[in-house]
């Protein structure tokens, strides 16, 4: 892995998706996940679907390489529902996916909508058999009579074939919309939460799941606050967090107690009293949570910053880093054009020393933790050419603007990016717009 | 703007809060205008720095207007609605500590407990909230009419979730007519409780609170679908209030 992020150099390896502006909805590409190698990557649309990329790396023993992502595999995970009892409409579209991980040739991979969650098997098939004695190649049978001499089928070749096929469905154990769906290190377990409850499943039992988080109140009239991720401890299989709407992540030991409502630890920093506004809340709102891969931090994303949380400390971050700190001043016009509802994630690279995070105007913003450095980037086609250095971007808040600097009344709020994944052990990031992938690759990889 | 200390008529004040969401709007759509000439941008017109108190009604003729504008047929978001309510509720505090100052306060609190009701949050069940998580028996519903309004096909404007809040509060108020104790609730009226206007006017129980010093007019109000809507849910309260008394005792 490169050294200090001052010394990456990002270039546009590939962009994937429509060149159009006009955006299909079914398109919006929803969620973003590499697999625990990194050698493939799985995006979900709002359309259903899932599409992953398999990584083919070129000359990978050359120090420079170039890696390229292709489409593996296509499928339809989720259709449109109707729930007749509420005269609802369920979405199809993909809200998380979650590789499992891996056993055996297979793939395996949890993904889910706002209802149900489904466990795929996408596995490959480059053989076939051939030489069957009572079957033509063609499917057609033969007359018995016919049949002179036996011979053994033999498995011949046949070019790559990529099936993904549905192998659970875990549904109707989620009244509200599920936000997250975390595998357990024990590889059998898995949690998947919804605004106001967290259920606990095994991968193999889909008729029942275990209620471990329940935060509805007995009068919905008295409901202030809602859960909003959840994330399993990437070494410890009994501890999860889960954070809230109200800027508070709750730890909890699941060896505690059956019914994880009294948490082990809660993670809350108190308010800048001279920050306060009546935005205050919505903006403290959490809109992603993800351990470090060590297991000894946890980073959160509200709407204005990405906050590091050492396990130990419970009473502030102990690294916080402004996103777009520019936008505060405007949270009345993003109030009113509902951007400040927006859920932005946040993600780690492979060794936890930087960073990254979405932003507007196709922005994306990564922090070097070690170095105390920090670069805002551009996903653009038209910004860069692929194979090229792209170029740090910055955002001029106020007073005289300078010559390379855009100002935040001409950032295009429509222009979100709000999922973004790191490879999680090569240089290679993945940033997707509203329906397009960029993957950047660093240069001196 | 809203004055203090000027008497106004329930309708004078539904003019507003339509002038506001208007203005609102009208705002959002220069925005996009805007949006459309510049590219991108969509912060909006310029705002010079506006007092609190602009700010204040500003964000919440947005509430309002966010919290009443629906989808039909798609679920609301609960973190969205929850995060709305909160931030309404967060200026019905302010703006009650300040209108506390004015003369409102005291001859309405200390005398009358019905306004004592309704000076607390009239139930903002927030879209969806009160989703099908009915464990036991659902109540009988004694309200067929309503129920039958409250499962539209998703082209009516109104989605299934705010009905199913209204026909919640409504339902509570069947279960305790249920119950043995009718003769205590024969002097109380709830043949409006049938009518369909409920559902076909205002839906957003929330307004009442905002200006709980008028509920003498609001009580007084004409067939406006709004004011009998909230004259209701007043009544619901007020219901509570009496079934907790009966059950204590």
């Amino acid at each position: 892995m490169a050294g200090a992020g001052g010394d990456m150099q990002w270039c546009l390896s590939q962009a994937k998706g429509s060149l159009d502006d006009d955006v299909t909805e079914a398109d919006i590409i929803s969620t973003l996940e590499f697999n625990h190698t990194g050698e493939l990557l799985a995006t979900g649309d709002k359309g259903g679907r899932i599409v992953i990329f398999q990584q083919e790396i070129e000359n990978k023993r050359q120090p420079q390489y170039r890696s390229e992502y292709n489409v593996y595999s296509t499928f339809q995970s989720h259709e449109p529902e109707f729930d007749y009892l509420k005269s609802l409409e369920i979405e199809e579209k993909i809200n998380k996916i979650r590789w499992i991980p891996q056993k055996n040739a297979a793939h395996f991979l949890l993904s889910t909508n706002d209802k149900t969650i489904k466990l795929w098997k996408i596995s490959e098939r480059d053989k076939r058999p051939e030489g069957y004695n009572l079957k033509e190649e063609d499917g057609r049978y033969r007359d018995p009579s016919t049949v002179t001499s036996l011979r053994v089928p033999v498995f011949r070749p046949m070019d790559l074939m990529v099936e993904a096929s549905p192998r659970k469905v875990f549904a109707n154990a989620h009244t509200y919309h599920i936000n997250s769906v975390s595998v357990n290190s024990d590889n059998e377990t898995y949690l998947s939460a919804d605004d106001l409850r967290i259920n606990l499943w095994h991968l193999e039992i889909t008729d029942r799941s275990f209620n471990i988080v329940d935060i509805k109140p007995a009068n919905m009239e008295e409901l202030t606050e809602v859960i909003t991720a959840a994330e399993f401890h990437p070494h410890q299989c009994n501890t999860f967090v889960y954070s809230s709407s109200k800027g508070t992540i709750r730890m909890c030991d699941m060896r505690a107690s059956a019914l994880c409502d009294k948490h082990s630890k809660m993670f809350e920093e108190p308010e800048d009293p001279s920050n306060r506004s009546f935005f205050s809340e919505i903006i403290s709102s959490i809109s992603d949570v993800k351990f470090s891969h060590s297991g000894r931090y946890m980073m959160t994303r509200d709407y204005l910053s990405v906050k590091i949380w050492d396990l130990n400390m419970e009473s502030k971050p102990v690294e916080t880093y402004q996103v777009h700190e520019y936008l505060r001043s405007k949270l009345c016009s993003l109030y009113e054009n509902d951007c400040i509802f927006d859920k932005f994630e946040c993600c780690w690279n492979g060794n936890d020393s930087m960073v990254m995070t979405g932003s507007y105007n196709n922005f994306f913003r990564m922090f070097d933790r070690d170095h105390r450095w920090d670069v805002t980037l551009e996903a653009s086609r038209e910004n860069s050419k692929p194979f090229q250095v792209i170029k740090p971007r910055k955002v001029c808040a106020g007073g005289k603007r300078k010559k390379d600097e855009i100002s935040v009344d001409s950032l295009d709020f429509n222009k979100k990016i709000l999922h973004t994944a790191w490879h999680p052990q090569d240089s290679i990031i993945v940033v997707a717009t509203t329906n397009n992938l960029y993957i950047f690759q660093d240069k001196m990889n | 703007m809203l004055g203090r200390g000027v008497k106004r008529k329930w309708s004078c004040l539904e003019e507003l809060e339509a002038d506001r969401a208007a203005a609102a709007e009208e705002e959002e759509d220069e925005a996009e205008e805007k949006e459309e000439e510049e590219d991108g941008g969509l912060l909006g017109p310029a705002r010079p720095d506006m007092s609190h108190v602009q700010q204040r009604q500003l964000v919440l003729g947005l509430c309002l207007e966010k919290l009443q504008r629906c989808q039909a047929g798609v679920e609301l978001s609960l973190r969205r609605s929850v995060l709305l309510i909160n931030t309404l509720r967060q200026i019905q505090e302010e703006m009650r500590s300040d209108g506390s100052d004015a003369q409102f306060d005291t001859p309405l609190d200390a005398a009358d407990p019905d306004s004592r009701l309704l000076r607390c949050d009239i139930p903002v069940t927030c879209p969806g909230c009160a989703e099908g998580d009915k464990e036991g028996p659902s109540p009988p519903s004694v309200l067929p009419s309503l129920d039958t309004n409250s499962s539209p096909s998703p082209s009516k404007s109104l989605p299934a979730a705010t009905h199913s809040t209204l026909s919640d509060a409504v339902n509570a108020v069947g279960y305790l007519s249920d119950l043995a104790l009718d003769d205590i609730f024969e002097d109380i009226d709830t043949s409006m409780y049938e009518t369909s206007d409920l559902v076909a006017g205002s839906f957003w129980p929330v307004s009442v609170s905002l200006w709980a010093e008028e509920e003498v007019k609001v009580r007084s109000a004409g067939p406006a679908s709004a004011g009998t809507l909230q004259s209701c849910l007043m009544d619901l309260n007020e219901l509570d209030h009496i079934m907790e008394i009966l059950v204590k005792s």
